[in-house]
């Protein structure tokens, strides 16, 4: 080799920078071509789906949830997956020794997965990831039952399933530690870091104490979303279960809505409303909550319990961490401004073991 | 002319040096696997004497044997062949030769010797300080403070700008997801001392204006080290005194001044084996072999050696009586693993690696808080980052050992500081209103943060509660949280500090601490 001089070195090295990014761009473009020849094909396949809805076989889910991503797509809040057929219950309890068979039959009771996730949709999944720790110290949503998810989803046809949250640590110690990067990639679904673009400043017209806030986008844009919560003590809170799960979509500076959270909270789930919720409360954590650390602390009642209503979801879960629904101040204020029941009777309620 | 011989590829040695160099500093992130990331490092005979030197002896540091011993038979083939410094004051240094004065010239060959009697009673005097100016250290720590934020910003901005197109947004999130925690970071990295590491790394490469290469022949204590075991160099450049002519075009081709006698001897105490002066050779005299003839220009007079020596000793006794060693900074808290401060300070080798792997850019350089002498070691800046509790990296790519490896076990009761709450600024303190995100993040397992009942103000009762009441009665007397440090049990890992929603200085904040131990169980 000859004793190159700066120039030659400068232009060969440019030659290799040139077509390292040439390289990312080619695929990147076949990754667009492949992107929008996808999108192609889902709006035309959801046209002939409208056209003859008997083709699925369950007709009258189909047509109440073409309706509520319809409003979706409007941009108003995603509101509940319509209205539901008088024989689904408002909650499915499910208990059992298998948390991936527990979601599985709560779903079930539902209505089955087809009901909230149509064919091509993109679901988003949101766990709690607080921060990493493995599964059996419940500080995050146990990788069994968010893998299960996932696989029904697929299972029903969705294009993608995302599974994010945003971790108060490193978000890939988090995800790793707490075994839901592995479950996730297993189940075939995808994994995702947020980072600031995955936000935008979005209007909560019925906000109270916040009236707008960074929230995720592919949660706003998601034909469904399900929040997958854990049930844990938390200091601030009391406990933490559906509605205080949503923080985990919520940019910054998040450490604000500690001040005044009961109505910032509520603010936050009059606009965000997720199809499905079901609250993995397999194993729960009793005390030094939400992040835990100590065995001792951790109880398992087995359950999980399904519903569409963050609300109704929150009600049964205060029963399970002991507590009673009016002892939990979010849960009266979301109730008082008409968000949902907090009175177990008059829900109903369907219970099973798997 | 046709050149033959390993030296033809110099230049290749060199970048594949370098691609090896960043290729491994690259993988200095969370989590580390069990390649030895800094083995260059290790392999650095001057970091090997001073951990040895302060009885810090580990298995690796016998890379560095070879290393030292390797001038005996190939002279400093490793400035010539593998150090990365040494190829960018090549590459972007000026490379026209020129001549200073004699004087200059007298002036500056004095500074190995120099160097190295300073390297010599900072040891004696427990100071790793002159590691600053160690060019592998020199490099890693340019390298970790200056060109990975760029490539985190660069990339992030290049995510940003592709986001626009919402057909490429599936592509920068799925790059994303693979880049998140290695080259781009949820916080972006930053470090403070940037410009004063770039104008070190730029001044190294400008002095050059003065004399060619000159950081490389003069003033690296590295190569003056190499250069000193280099004087009995068993093997070297020999030269064919027959067919030699004088004609001095070798003595003019030698990028490191290392040739005397019109070309018939060398100074085998620079020669990098480049052999550079074989090539252009009229007569082919030149080669490589046993015996050379060797000459030193710079023989130190006894004088010279005592004016050396003693500014030396003056430097590292004002170090050694400086106040930082009597009395520490509040806020200098030190990576989980850290030795004692003064051991600490006898060891680190300002390398900048527990920077580079620090997931949460928690580890800074220390800018005055462990005085002039601690300028660049690591220090905890807890409104950066917080010590992640999965994570013990920093013990681990430590080359010296002045940050020790934990278990993750010990690592999580590991006491490096003590949180402490400032009421006057604390919201439910100061505010009467709820708060509490110190206490739901505290990842100790029974919590170091706890909370009573009590505070609020009686006047301000049911002020958060808006205009219909519906809030309930926070603020009301009696009814707000108060957050506690329970001392026993925190390790002051600052993710308090870091969260704490109060602008600008956080109402609780980590101090130093007398001793740092394990909490007992």
């Amino acid at each position: 080799m000859r004793n190159m001089d700066r120039r030659t070195f400068l232009l060969s090295t440019g030659r290799w920078l040139v077509l390292a990014a040439v390289a990312p761009t080619v695929t990147g473009c076949a990754r667009a071509l492949r992107w929008s020849e996808s999108q192609g094909r889902t709006e035309a396949g959801s046209e002939s789906g409208g056209s003859t809805p008997g083709t699925t076989g369950t007709a009258e889910t189909t047509t109440s949830t073409t309706a509520g991503t319809a409003t979706t797509a409007d941009g108003g809040s995603p509101g509940p997956t319509g209205t539901t057929t008088s024989s689904t219950p408002d909650l499915a309890v499910i208990r059992g020794d298998f948390p991936d068979k527990n979601v599985r039959a709560a779903v079930a009771l539902l209505g089955g997965m087809e009901r909230f996730v149509k064919r091509d949709a993109r679901v988003v999944v949101k766990p709690n990831v607080l921060t990493g720790r493995p599964p059996e110290y419940a500080t995050t949503t146990n990788p069994l039952v968010i893998g299960a998810i996932v696989r029904m989803c697929l299972e029903a046809g969705a294009r993608q399933v995302t599974v994010l949250d945003y971790p108060t640590s490193s978000p890939r110690a988090a995800f790793q530690e707490s075994g839901l990067a592995q479950a996730v990639e297993e189940a075939g679904g995808d994994l995702k870091y947020l980072s600031n673009r995955n936000f935008e400043q979005v209007e909560i017209p019925e906000g109270q104490s916040i009236t707008s806030w960074p929230l995720v986008t592919d949660v706003l844009e998601a034909d469904t979303f399900i929040n997958v919560p854990i049930g844990k003590t938390h200091g601030m809170a009391g406990l933490t279960l559906a509605m205080k799960n949503l923080m985990g979509i919520m940019g910054d500076p998040r450490g604000r809505i500690h001040t005044d959270y009961a109505r910032k909270i509520t603010d936050v789930n009059t606009r965000v409303k997720p199809h499905l919720v079901i609250l993995d409360a397999y194993r729960i954590l009793t005390r030094n909550g939400p992040t835990g650390g100590n065995l001792d602390d951790v109880a398992m009642p087995k359950t999980v319990v399904a519903g569409t209503s963050q609300i109704a979801i929150d009600a049964y879960g205060t029963t399970i961490m002991g507590w009673q629904p009016t002892d939990l101040p979010s849960l009266v204020e979301a109730a008082s401004r008409g968000l949902g029941e907090i009175d177990l009777s008059r829900l109903t309620i369907t219970e099973s073991t798997a | 002319m046709k050149r033959r011989g390993v030296h033809r590829y110099r230049r290749l040695f060199q970048i594949l040096f370098l691609l090896l160099f960043l290729g491994l500093l690259t993988l200095t992130v969370w989590p580390i696997g069990t390649i030895i990331l800094g083995g260059f490092l290790l392999a650095d005979p001057l970091l090997a004497m001073n951990s040895v030197a302060n009885g810090v002896i580990r298995w690796e540091l016998a890379l560095a044997i070879p290393v030292l011993l390797s001038p005996l038979l190939i002279g400093r083939a490793f400035c010539g062949y593998v150090c990365p410094l040494g190829l960018m004051v090549e590459l972007f240094g000026p490379r026209r030769e020129r001549h200073p004065g004699p004087r200059t010239r007298k002036v500056l060959r004095g500074v190995p010797l120099f160097g190295l009697l300073a390297s010599f009673f900072l040891i004696l005097f427990g100071s790793a300080a002159f590691l600053v100016f160690d060019p592998l250290s020199i490099f890693t720590r340019t390298a970790t403070t200056l060109v990975y934020p760029a490539v985190d910003r660069g990339l992030r901005l290049v995510g940003d700008v592709a986001y626009l197109a919402p057909p490429l947004r599936g592509g920068v999130d799925s790059a994303t997801d693979f880049l998140t925690g290695r080259l781009v970071f949820a916080n972006g990295l930053a470090y403070k001392l940037q410009l004063v590491i770039l104008v070190m790394f730029v001044g190294i490469l400008a002095i050059s204006l003065i004399e060619r290469r000159l950081w490389c022949r003069h003033l690296c204590p590295l190569g003056a080290l190499l250069g000193l075991v280099g004087r009995g160099a068993i093997f070297g450049r020999v030269v064919d005194q027959d067919a030699c002519t004088s004609c001095g075009a070798c003595t003019a081709a030698c990028p490191m001044d290392a040739i005397r006698d019109d070309g018939r001897s060398t100074d085998c105490s620079r020669c990098e084996a480049g052999l550079e002066c074989a090539d252009v050779c009229p007569q082919k005299a030149i080669g490589w072999g046993l015996r050379p003839r060797k000459q030193h220009e710079y023989d130190p007079s006894r004088r010279a050696f005592l004016k050396a020596g003693g500014l030396a000793f003056v430097g590292g006794f004002f170090l050694f009586t400086g106040l930082a060693r009597v009395q520490r900074d509040v806020h200098l808290i030190r990576p989980p693993g850290a030795r004692s401060e003064l051991d600490f300070m006898s060891i680190c080798a300002r390398c900048a690696q527990c920077l580079k792997v620090c997931p949460t850019n928690v580890i800074q350089p220390a800018v005055f808080d462990a005085g002039l002498e601690g300028f660049f070691t690591p220090q905890m800046d807890y409104r950066r980052g917080y010590c992640d509790w999965n994570c013990n990296e920093c013990g681990k790519v430590c080359p010296t050992e002045a940050i020790r490896e934990l278990s993750l076990p010990e690592k999580r009761l590991k006491v490096i500081g003590r949180a402490y709450i400032d009421k006057s600024t604390c919201i439910p303190w100061a505010e009467g209103r709820d708060c509490l995100v110190c206490q739901e993040l505290c990842p100790a397992p029974e919590k170091a943060i706890v909370f009573t009942q009590g505070g609020g103000l009686a006047l301000d009762s049911g002020r958060a509660s808006g205009e219909d009441g519906a809030g309930g009665t926070e603020g009301a007397a009696g009814t707000v949280k108060l957050p506690h440090v329970v001392p026993e049990r925190c390790i002051g890992c600052g993710i308090c500090q870091y969260n704490c929603p109060v602008t600008n200085e956080a109402a609780i904040r980590v101090r130093s601490v007398e001793q740092t131990g394990l909490l007992s169980k």
